[in-house]
């Protein structure tokens, strides 16, 4: 490990405190890379790596009795990655840490600067969701900056859209775990692309919303190209179509951001949906 | 109910051989085609006092239901005798097992199928026990015969860790086969020399794993106490019996339909692309004993 790498540990394993509640910490921090994630991490590893992740510190305490807590702190390099995976998974109660925060069965998550922090404990019991409360607002605390979103989610629009269903991603691998499209990549998604998938839910409509930002104006026209040939070939002048289930799936291109909307409950609503997020657009 | 109406999403699915859901891809298939007049055989064996307690398997009822899936698999009652149509003294066997904290293959298991190998007249140093080593493993890198023995549980970038996935130590850079959700997987068994020497495929689903959270997706809350054993000789069938009872488990827990995410589709894929085994159900004859209840399929 370079002299950077111990450095990094070093700033990484200051935002964790070396006691919480009783529980003391192992003697020894590990740390991890994208390229030694899956030595610690399963196959999980690959969602980090597709945000970008730089460094993985992690951090055990243990206290007589007692199940360990697993502190896990993600170096994202930038706070829009740190945002990205903390969506990936936002089942849960939100605990009220950070920028944003998950709680459920003895995990508690949340992103905070370009930081993510995973917070385990190997059995749930009333002690040890107070212990991972408190060491989450402790390394909460010990962020001291606050870290922007990525602009392209403020570009969904917020009516029937919950912050439990919106998702910022790069790759299409990503996008299929939350919503399938495609096996092969249509889209053209990549680590420089940015998307943001809003679910959308009201009374008998469930509809999906996807952005791409891509790096130029012609990547978005050659991906909406790819999407209308392959999956809407009846339609691929006018970029709108009814599918089997009877609800409507339109596509358009406006500046270097290519909209799809899923699922529309009829053909006026989904163009309607385009508008509004092509007016948005126009705006920034 | 209302009817499933089959999307271009599903097509494309489709299209690419990834059933949805399990088994989607089997009910359309095209008129007059033949089913195989023989079926993979999986046996599946529960017992009701396979745990001593939460996590903790019961060796003796362990070797119990080993021995009562290997002998009814092979046909041959007497167990020694039954082993020996798998093993000969003369094999140098490894027994690829998966040592994943919170669900290992569990020493019980293990020790059970290690027994028997020598039973059947192999010494014990020509067997090994080996998981994130077998590539540096003597026994393993001269091995003429593997057992993979595996809990079953959902996986985060595969849909389920299954007897297909289990291999993946064999291969140097075991991130290399996780694109599109590990779909491929089935390929190491032929990279690797695997498939002829894999005699038996243990799917261990004594507690399984049927949700998973946060970076090592797992949580004491979304196991159960399943006490079962699958086996077969054939890894697809083993898996795909796997993914139907871990898809009836989430179905019964959150009350609704939740397919595994993303889809187990390595394991179908291992049929309809690799012709590596059997996926489809129509073409597994499973044979279920023991204890019925909460049996899921």
């Amino acid at each position: 490990m370079g002299k950077n790498s111990k450095d990094k540990k070093i700033t990484l394993g200051g935002l964790l405190p070396q006691e919480i509640q009783g529980w003391k910490a192992e003697e020894k921090d590990e740390i991890y890379d994208p390229q030694t994630i899956f030595d610690y991490i399963n196959g999980a590893g690959e969602i980090y790596r597709s945000y970008n992740f730089k460094l993985l510190l992690a951090r055990r305490f243990i206290k007589e009795g007692q199940p360990n807590i697993v502190a896990d702190l993600f170096d994202m390099a930038s706070s829009m990655d740190a945002f990205g995976v903390f969506t990936h998974d936002l089942e849960g109660e939100d605990a009220g840490i950070g920028q944003g925060s998950t709680y459920k069965g003895g995990l508690l998550s949340f992103w905070k600067d370009h930081f993510f922090v995973s917070l385990y404990v190997e059995e749930e019991t009333e002690d040890t969701k107070n212990a991972l409360l408190a060491l989450g607002r402790e390394v909460s605390s010990s962020i001291k900056k606050e870290g922007e979103k990525p602009d392209i989610v403020s570009l969904l629009p917020l009516e029937d859209l919950s912050e439990k269903d919106v998702h910022y991603f790069h790759n299409h691998l990503i996008l299929n775990y939350h919503y399938y499209v495609s096996d092969e990549n249509i889209l053209f998604l990549d680590q420089k692309t940015e998307a943001a998938l809003g679910i959308y839910e009201a009374k008998d409509d469930k509809h999906y919303l996807l952005l791409v930002r891509y790096p130029e104006i012609k990547k978005a026209s050659h991906a909406y190209e790819s999407f209308t040939k392959i999956y809407m070939p009846e339609a691929r002048k006018s970029g709108i179509v009814q599918t089997e289930d009877l609800k409507w799936t339109a596509a358009r291109v406006k500046k270097n951001i290519l909209i799809i909307v899923f699922g529309a409950s009829s053909d006026s609503y989904a163009k309607d949906i385009l508008e509004k997020v092509s007016k948005k657009i126009s705006q920034i | 109910m209302k009817k499933k109406v089959i999307t271009r999403r599903d097509f494309i699915r489709v299209a690419a051989m990834t059933p949805f859901a399990g088994a989607f891809a089997y009910s359309i298939k095209a008129p007059g085609e033949k089913v195989a007049a023989r079926k993979t055989k999986v046996v599946l064996v529960r017992d009701k006092n396979a745990l001593i307690s939460f996590k903790k398997p019961d060796p003796d009822i362990v070797q119990n239901m080993l021995d009562d899936a290997v002998s009814t698999l092979l046909g041959e009652k007497d167990i020694v005798k039954a082993w020996k149509k798998l093993v000969k003294p003369s094999d140098i066997v490894g027994i690829k097992n998966n040592v994943w904290g919170p669900i290992p293959t569990t020493k019980e298991v293990e020790q059970a199928l290690k027994r028997r190998i020598m039973d059947a007249g192999v010494p014990e140093e020509k067997i090994s026990i080996n998981d994130r080593g077998v590539r540096k493993d003597p026994i393993f890198q001269n091995a003429t015969v593997l057992i993979n023995a595996r809990p079953a549980r959902t996986h985060h970038w595969s849909g389920m860790g299954g007897c297909l996935k289990n291999p993946i130590m064999f291969v140097p850079r075991p991130y290399d086969y996780h694109g599109d959700s590990c779909a491929d997987l089935a390929t190491i068994w032929k990279e690797y020399n695997l498939i002829k020497r894999t005699k038996l495929n243990i799917l261990v689903m004594l507690y399984p794993l049927f949700h998973g959270i946060g970076p090592h997706h797992y949580s004491d809350k979304y196991v159960w106490e399943y006490k079962g054993i699958l086996a077969s000789q054939d890894p697809v069938a083993v898996d795909a019996i796997g993914v139907q009872i871990l898809q009836a488990q989430r179905r019964q827990f959150f009350g609704e339909d939740r397919p595994l995410q993303p889809p187990a589709k390595h394991v179908f894929l291992a049929d309809t692309r690799h012709n590596l085994g059997v996926s489809d159900p129509d073409k597994i004859e499973l044979i279920k004993l023991g204890w019925k209840e909460g049996i899921l399929i």
